[in-house]
């Protein structure tokens, strides 16, 4: 009966005071739960703590593994932490649980765009989580003083950080496209799981992706994964050539492109068959 | 006009599932469905400024409705105009001026106090400063809650926290409101106070309102006209008076009695509804009420005698099981 759908409405843009009062609600909610906060920072902290010591043990009485010197290799293990809170860090976890209660509802009734929304919310979000990051390795570098390779050159520290800011818009529409199963299926716990498990792996968040055997580093390169941890941080640590450099930012941004027509016909279908539900 | 909905269906479309994991595990490979009816070809049209109530027993269509009215909804059939938009585009225009509360559904934000929806309401509707002071000002005073303004959601009464919900809904002074079961959960009084506000809301803004209630006194007391909806289908749409002399084929003729009597002489009359010495009341056809009152006080030793109309509900009741004799389950 209506063959045009404005996709627009839900996906577009809004005034800067709206995106303000988000921030300002989302910080203010993560507030009320202090200690859930907390302890969710410790439990980043440990694994930061777990795969460093495991590393630095293999490290041992050698130099080099794996192509990687002692100063590399730990420099990428405490980057994964600060990298993580920029593109791991977000709030739609809940979306699938939404829109399977029927609360994605009050969201459809306002002229508001709801991946906006998100997005904004998961900006306040990660921002927090950054400051935090920042700290803990911070606090941990001042007490161990490990040996680090800091990077020099200004030109790819910023690099570093685009392509860690493509890296958390391509997390957020993977998240938002596993969220949006909830107009399907009821379960949407167990495919975000499974998901998070396979991403985890295939991101590099606990090792870098080139000290795999060559068949898995192949898998690794053609999901969009690869961009989220692994990308951003072989960039700091200034092993890639300008070239590889600029063909991972070109790919990078080519998933984003992907993932955000699929969000937009993903989100219309699901829109035509959801049913508002809650009662 | 402010609403025109012709020949709206809607069929949901759910996935079958029996009980029991082995089933479970084959529902995965093997998915049925089932089409539900939820709205069957259903036309009204609404004036801007009326206020509207939907009577009908739970699973009726009713939130069905709204829900397609609101845009939430794909309909599966038919044409919604609301304000001159199709409500399912969601249009920036037609959702400014629009607003939906659901009883059993809340938009507050549970962990901060209600003023922070307000004030996220205020962004999102582009309401100016003057005006959303003056608006809030407005309708904290008439729901009498200025002073839990600044208290955590999940702290208020359930009570308080539906005002709440109606502020956040009508902050932006929507020209269209739909309200499913605002009174719902809640004790007479609250209920009263509610019923209330959104009269007084009616007159003051000549917002159009379409209300759901189960609580016969809501639409009673609010609505000026009925739509009477059962099976996805309309029963009946007009005036309550007109319901009820269209339906009501019975009144109730109610008599005190001075001294005992034998009570089979009361069915020459009508049908004995109740006895309860000295009280009697018999149900009466509409058109012989006056001329069986006044044989009645002619011929038996009458103290008080009342004609009173039949209980809305019963009424109501009547048009339902009336309507479910018809074979017409699709």
């Amino acid at each position: 009966m209506h063959p045009v759908v404005d996709h627009k409405q839900g996906m577009s843009g809004q005034n800067p005071k709206l995106y303000l009062q988000i921030f300002k609600n989302t910080w203010s909610e993560i507030m009320t739960y202090r200690v859930n906060f907390l302890f969710w920072r410790i439990r980043m902290v440990m694994q930061m703590l777990v795969v460093y010591f495991l590393w630095n043990a293999f490290y041992a009485n050698r130099t080099a593994l794996f192509g990687y010197s002692r100063e590399m290799m730990l420099t990428y293990v405490l980057l994964i932490s600060i990298v993580r809170t920029i593109v791991l860090s977000t709030t739609t976890v809940d979306i699938g649980n939404k829109i399977n209660q029927g609360d994605l509802s009050n969201y459809l009734v306002k002229p508001i765009c709801f991946v906006c929304f998100y997005f904004s919310r998961d900006m306040a979000d990660k921002l927090l989580n950054l400051i935090c990051g920042i700290f803990e390795v911070g606090i941990f570098i001042l007490i161990l003083n490990p040996p680090l390779a800091f990077q020099p050159d200004l030109f790819v520290t910023s690099t570093f950080l685009v392509a860690a800011g493509i890296g958390a818009v391509l997390y957020f529409y993977f998240s938002l496209l596993i969220g949006f199963i909830g107009f399907w299926s009821t379960e949407v716990w167990a495919p975000r799981f499974l998901s998070l498990t396979i991403m985890e792996f295939f991101a590099g968040t606990l090792f870098p992706l080139d000290i795999l055997p060559q068949s898995l580093y192949t898998i690794s390169q053609v999901l969009p994964f690869h961009y989220f941890i692994y990308f951003p941080i072989k960039v700091y640590l200034g092993q890639l050539t300008q070239t590889e450099i600029l063909a991972g930012l070109t790919v990078s941004v080519g998933w984003v492109i992907l993932l955000l027509l699929l969000t937009r016909y993903i989100w219309s279908k699901g829109l035509k068959i959801y049913q508002a539900e809650g009662k | 006009m402010s609403i025109s909905v012709a020949h709206l269906s809607k069929i949901y479309r759910i996935h079958k599932k029996a009980p029991g994991l082995l089933n479970s595990i084959s529902s995965l490979f093997l998915r049925q469905y089932e089409s539900i009816p939820a709205v069957k070809d259903i036309s009204f049209t609404v004036q801007s400024g009326e206020l509207i109530g939907f009577i009908g027993p739970n699973g009726a269509g009713k939130t069905t409705t709204l829900k397609c009215l609101s845009g939430l909804l794909y309909p599966t059939h038919g044409d919604i105009k609301v304000l001159g938009f199709n409500p399912f585009d969601r249009n920036k225009k037609f959702l400014q001026q629009i607003a939906l509360v659901m009883g059993q559904k809340n938009q507050l934000w549970w962990d901060l106090p209600p003023m922070e929806t307000f004030l996220l309401n205020k962004e999102i509707y582009e309401i100016d400063d003057l005006q959303f002071k003056k608006t809030l000002a407005q309708l904290t005073d008439l729901l009498d809650v200025s002073k839990l303004l600044s208290i955590q959601v999940r702290k208020l009464s359930l009570g308080e926290r539906m005002k709440m919900e109606l502020i956040a809904a009508l902050i932006h002074s929507p020209k269209v409101l739909f309200l499913d079961e605002p009174t719902i959960g809640l004790d007479v009084v609250m209920q009263k106070k509610v019923r209330d506000f959104i009269g007084d809301y009616n007159k003051l803004h000549q917002s159009t309102i379409l209300l759901t209630s189960h609580y016969m006194e809501d639409v009673r007391q609010l609505a000026q006209r009925v739509l009477v909806i059962d099976r996805g289908q309309i029963l009946y749409d007009g005036t309550l008076t007109n319901l009820v002399n269209k339906y009501a084929k019975y009144k109730t003729i109610s008599i005190v009695l001075d001294e005992h009597v034998d009570v089979q002489l009361f069915r020459q009359y009508g049908q004995i509804d109740s006895i309860d010495y000295p009280k009697v009341t018999i149900k009466v056809a509409r058109g012989q009420t006056k001329a069986t009152a006044s044989a009645l006080l002619q011929s038996l030793p009458i103290n008080d005698l009342n004609i009173e109309e039949p209980d809305i509900e019963d009424i109501i009741r009547d048009v339902f099981s009336s309507s479910q004799q018809k074979p017409s389950r699709g």
